[in-house]
């Protein structure tokens, strides 16, 4: 929160707002963030670092998102937190992520304003660990891997790991990536 | 309330920016990326670190240097290609015939159809010929044409022109006053006494922050005499004495 015009209250939501078993997961998980509530009536502003910051109009989907590119989400969505395999390990984030579901909206943070790119069933997508954000919809990921004899010999092409999306949905991803394991690869 | 623009394959633009910070390929056939610079992509494309099998031809036609290839990745097949650096401002430049010289760590990706050579000047590369080529900058690219003085942080390279040369503001580094200035910034230094002077006709490339990209390897020149250095080594090892007090080094031949 950077300011507020009306009346506000916050709260601070222990252990990720999720109730004990959601506050027990994220620790056991490393998700972990740091939420309040406000609740109120006016405008409240939500900022981070300058960072841009997207908004994503959920309807009944699920949101899956690293909880370092979450802002803020309506007070209706709930969260929680999901298994996410090797991805998350190649982009150093653990390998769990962070989910948004129900109706409304969330507003997630990116370096440099984020593209959204549709995945269809004839269209599969593949993605940097890095320059991932989030995604919605019914996807499922694989780890692909070009690691050969020649990057242990230092002649990699530095594109070693990217994540595939095949089925039906969006991908997030920004313009920027993030320091990750299998970057210099 | 009107959602973000949602790409797919078909809508992604063909060889251009989707937004300031990110650029899209039309690939079929071959790009040549700096590594580690593409986020995302449609279709199948492989990246392979040049020197690879086959891929050793492009050395010698494309690169001209083994020494920095290693830093350079060839992408291959068919699909649309998403390219950005750092959420650094990225533009496409077409060069037609021609000839562009870039500071290394801010060229992106280019076309085949264009050949790379280290610049004379250290840290710089050119790209010689026609194609498209992809380079990134701090803020938005300003083009000013010479005459024109530039200071060295903002300089993202220049094309068609001579090479440009170091002007100083004389009146300000003069005599052993201005000697004492430079040195240790008593009696005000602006920061601005040094420039790039082009002349000539051409372009010269700016960007809107003095804020430098990191530099990538442009590889080694060979050690002959009469050949530019990063780190000279025709120069003499004495460092200039402060005021240069008449050039007390040089009279006496050290």
């Amino acid at each position: 929160m950077v300011a507020y015009e009306g009346e506000m209250s916050f709260k601070k939501m222990t252990g990720g707002g999720d109730g004990l078993r959601g506050m027990v997961t994220r620790r056991l998980t490393g998700e972990q963030m740091a939420v309040m509530e406000v609740k109120g009536r006016g405008t409240c502003y939500f900022a981070d670092r300058a960072s841009e910051i997207n908004l994503v109009t959920l309807r009944g989907e699920t949101l899956y998102v690293e909880s370092s590119n979450l802002l803020c989400t309506d007070g209706g969505l709930r969260t929680g937190t999901t298994f996410t395999g090797l991805r998350g390990a190649s982009q150093g984030n653990g390998l769990f992520t962070t989910t948004v579901e129900g109706t409304g909206q969330a507003a997630i943070m990116s370096d440099g304003s984020a593209i959204v790119l549709r995945v269809a069933p004839d269209m599969p997508l593949q993605v940097d660990p890095g320059a991932y954000i989030a995604h919605t919809g019914r996807l499922k990921q694989h780890f692909q891997s070009g690691v050969n004899f020649r990057t242990f010999i230092g002649e990699g092409s530095g594109e070693a790991f990217q994540i595939r999306f095949e089925g039906d949905g969006l991908v997030y991803v920004q313009p920027s990536e993030r320091n990750t394991i299998g970057g210099d690869l | 309330m009107n959602g973000p623009v949602i790409h797919d394959a078909n809508t992604l633009p063909v060889d251009d920016n989707v937004n300031p910070y990110a650029f899209s390929v039309d690939l079929d056939g071959q790009w040549f990326l700096q590594k580690g610079k593409m986020i995302a992509y449609y279709g199948r494309i492989e990246f392979h670190g040049i020197g690879h099998g086959y891929l050793d031809a492009l050395i010698r036609t494309s690169f001209h240097s083994p020494m920095h290839a290693a830093d350079w990745v060839v992408a291959e097949g068919r699909g649309k290609m998403l390219l950005a650096d750092r959420s650094f401002d990225v533009n496409s430049y077409d060069l037609e015939d021609g000839n562009l010289t870039v500071r290394s760590g801010n060229l992106l990706a280019f076309q085949p159809s264009l050949s790379l050579k280290q610049s004379i000047i250290p840290g710089f590369l050119t790209l010689i010929g026609t194609g498209k080529f992809v380079a990134a900058s701090n803020g938005p690219v300003v083009f000013a044409e010479p005459p024109i003085r530039v200071a060295p942080q903002a300089l993202v390279g220049w094309a068609d022109c001579p090479s440009p040369c170091h002007h100083y503001d004389h009146q300000y580094l003069r005599g052993v006053l201005g000697g004492v200035r430079a040195w240790t910034g008593f009696g005000g230094t602006s920061g601005e006494e040094h420039q790039f002077e082009f002349v000539g006709a051409g372009t010269v490339l700016l960007q809107s922050t003095e804020q430098l990209m990191e530099e990538i390897p442009t590889g080694e020149t060979p050690e002959q005499d009469g050949v530019p250095h990063a780190s000279p080594h025709n120069q003499p090892s004495m460092p200039r004495m402060p005021g240069q007090l008449g050039d007390l080094q040089r009279r006496f031949g050290l």
